[in-house]
């Protein structure tokens, strides 16, 4: 029998105990994304990454935690902050140290986030058994980075087999290639590359992997030096900017092909694989380009694309040039039914139902701050930035965002969120309709955190997420 | 030796600190809590721009998140860059800003 309610907002020993009697293990996780989507509680807190890099406030940055449980008298509210022990590390994507992709290993739980610096390249572990005070447990140096000549890490998956595996998008130098970084899930000590072969593969970002069929599929942003400093035409038309992905053999670690989308997939970065585990496709969002491009494995065991969404640009007044939606984010329901995607410039996060994956079909958008936003004041804030990182609930019904980018880049197109940092927002899905609403009662305005205005970034649940848990 | 380092920020304040030999302009802004951005520490990021007004300063190590037009300019990355005579520095956030503007407006 399942236990009727399974809290994810308690201490870790308690936060994933459900349905697991089944197959005799209790391991981190569910054990199908069925089983998270229907079988776990709605989420109470959010961990947020918030950053102040590149501000004028002298602070470091931190990982807030949000209390999004409406029953609570802190509802929206920042409850807690961990500050990092050094300044100017751009927090920016962070992981698990476990998921579900290890649900059937007994021992493992999950209790940790892997927090790296993008521009420092330090990685710090949390110790998150406590969702509402996470404490820092240990701290990687950048020097211990570089010895492995990568930098910049990215993207952090918990993989079987005890391990992490970190995209880095940089040498020891800020230049190419990146690589994967692999760290030992016990110690948090650092094995060295993940990679065997990394063939013609030299930029890297993003990565999803699907374990049942033995792949992996990396993106492509630019080298750190280059995208650090700004997002500059010049690089983009001098080739420094990503136009590929990178298909790669999960099991012997080596690269096995590369779709190269050209013009139609400038700058692809978030990558999402369906979580039913027996999908061989996926999706990845062009950020440039302003396109979905769909991949997919042929019966020959070729992967192949297309372009499946084109976000059209759009004439501005105040603009010389027509403005590119800027595919920023995308996300895929548990359910693998909806995908939803942000347009960083235009100010709109779109739903789409992707039951038929090759033919996205519309079928809401909401608009808000960005370029074209109506909507520029939201319960008393003003909107700064436009809907980027986002996070779904598992049972679908509310998907957060927050609208920082990445410093240098909001300088450049909302120059207000380096003074005043950042906010979360959040919209009520209504999956059996099809549309989404935004919720005017919840904004979390960082430019309010303690200590001085913040950007705030990537978002989580304890317990696991739409965008942290794979399937074996 | 030490330099005396004059920083200007835009909002009209000023601070000068005694970067030593051997010191980064950001060691030195850190050591007297001025709260100069920084990121990457290795010339990379460029999170560290400042605006070199008055004075001789190197990069002691390659300013890579510098282009040339930007080092012409005199911007300089201060988490690489060592005085080698007193010196007056335009700093802040503001200054990152102007290496790359918004290229479609």
């Amino acid at each position: 029998m399942l236990s009727p309610t399974m809290s994810t907002d308690e201490p870790s020993e308690t936060a994933e105990q459900h349905g697991h009697e089944h197959h005799g293990v209790e391991g981190p996780g569910y054990p199908t994304p069925a089983a998270m989507r229907t079988e776990s509680e709605r989420e109470k807190t959010a961990f947020v990454m918030a950053l102040r890099v590149g501000m004028d406030v002298d602070g470091p940055d931190f990982v807030g935690v949000v209390d999004v449980d409406p029953n609570s008298d802190t509802y929206a509210e920042l409850i807690d902050t961990v500050e990092m022990p050094n300044k100017g590390d751009e927090l920016h994507h962070f992981g698990w140290n476990t998921c579900s992709s290890s649900c059937h290993a007994e021992g493992l739980t999950r209790d940790h986030l892997i927090v790296p610096g993008q521009r420092s390249s330090r990685i710090h572990i949390i110790d998150a058994s406590d969702p509402r005070s996470p404490s820092i447990e240990k701290v990687i140096e950048p020097e211990a980075v570089f010895e492995h000549d990568l930098s910049a890490p990215h993207t952090v998956h918990c993989v079987p087999g005890g391990k992490i595996v970190i995209s880095m998008l940089g040498d020891a130098d800020g230049g190419l290639p990146g690589g994967f970084l692999q760290l030992d899930q016990d110690d948090f000590s650092i094995d060295g590359h993940w990679e065997v072969d990394r063939g013609d593969m030299e930029m890297n970002y993003d990565y999803w992997y699907q374990p049942r069929h033995d792949v992996m599929i990396s993106t492509e942003w630019a080298a750190p030096e280059t995208y650090y400093p700004g997002f500059d035409l010049d690089d983009v038309e001098a080739g420094k900017y990503g136009d590929s992905i990178h298909i790669w053999d999960w099991e012997t670690k080596e690269h096995r092909q590369t779709l190269s989308f050209g013009e139609e997939g400038l700058i692809p970065l978030e990558v999402r694989m369906p979580h039913n585990p027996e999908e061989t496709e996926g999706y990845v969002g062009a950020a440039l380009s302003s396109n979905i491009i769909r991949f997919w494995e042929g019966d020959d065991g070729v992967w192949d694309w297309e372009t499946v969404i084109d976000v059209e640009d759009r004439d501005h007044p105040d603009w010389d040039m027509p403005v590119p939606g800027l595919v920023t984010d995308t996300l895929l329901s548990l359910d693998d039914q909806y995908l939803f995607f942000s347009n960083w410039l235009h100010g709109d996060v779109r739903m789409y139902d992707v039951s038929d994956t090759g033919t996205p079909r519309l079928v809401d958008q909401c608009w808000v701050g960005g370029n074209f936003g109506e909507r520029r004041e939201v319960g008393g804030h003003e909107v700064r930035g436009a809907p980027q990182m986002l996070q779904l609930s598992r049972d679908g019904k509310r998907l957060y965002w927050t609208t920082s980018l990445f410093s240098t880049w909001d300088n450049q197109f909302y120059p207000e969120m380096g003074e005043k940092g950042s906010l979360m927002m959040k919209a009520d899905v209504y999956p059996d309709e099809g549309r989404l609403e935004l919720d005017e009662d919840f904004v979390v305005d960082f430019g309010d955190a303690p200590g001085g205005p913040a950007r705030a970034h990537e978002i989580r649940w304890p317990g696991g997420d739409c965008t942290s848990d794979v399937w074996q | 030796m030490s330099h005396a380092v004059t920083l200007e920020w835009r909002d009209g304040r000023s601070a000068t600190v005694e970067v030593r030999e051997g010191e980064t302009v950001v060691d030195a802004t850190e050591r007297a809590n001025l709260g100069v951005p920084y990121g990457c520490l290795y010339g990379a990021c460029a999170t560290c721009t400042g605006r070199l007004l008055d004075g001789t300063l190197v990069h002691v190590d390659r300013p890579n998140g510098l282009k040339p037009k930007h080092r012409q300019a005199g911007y300089v990355l201060l988490c690489v860059a060592e005085p080698r005579s007193d010196c007056r520095i335009e700093v802040g956030a503001e200054i990152q800003a102007d290496l790359v503007p918004n290229p479609w407006k």
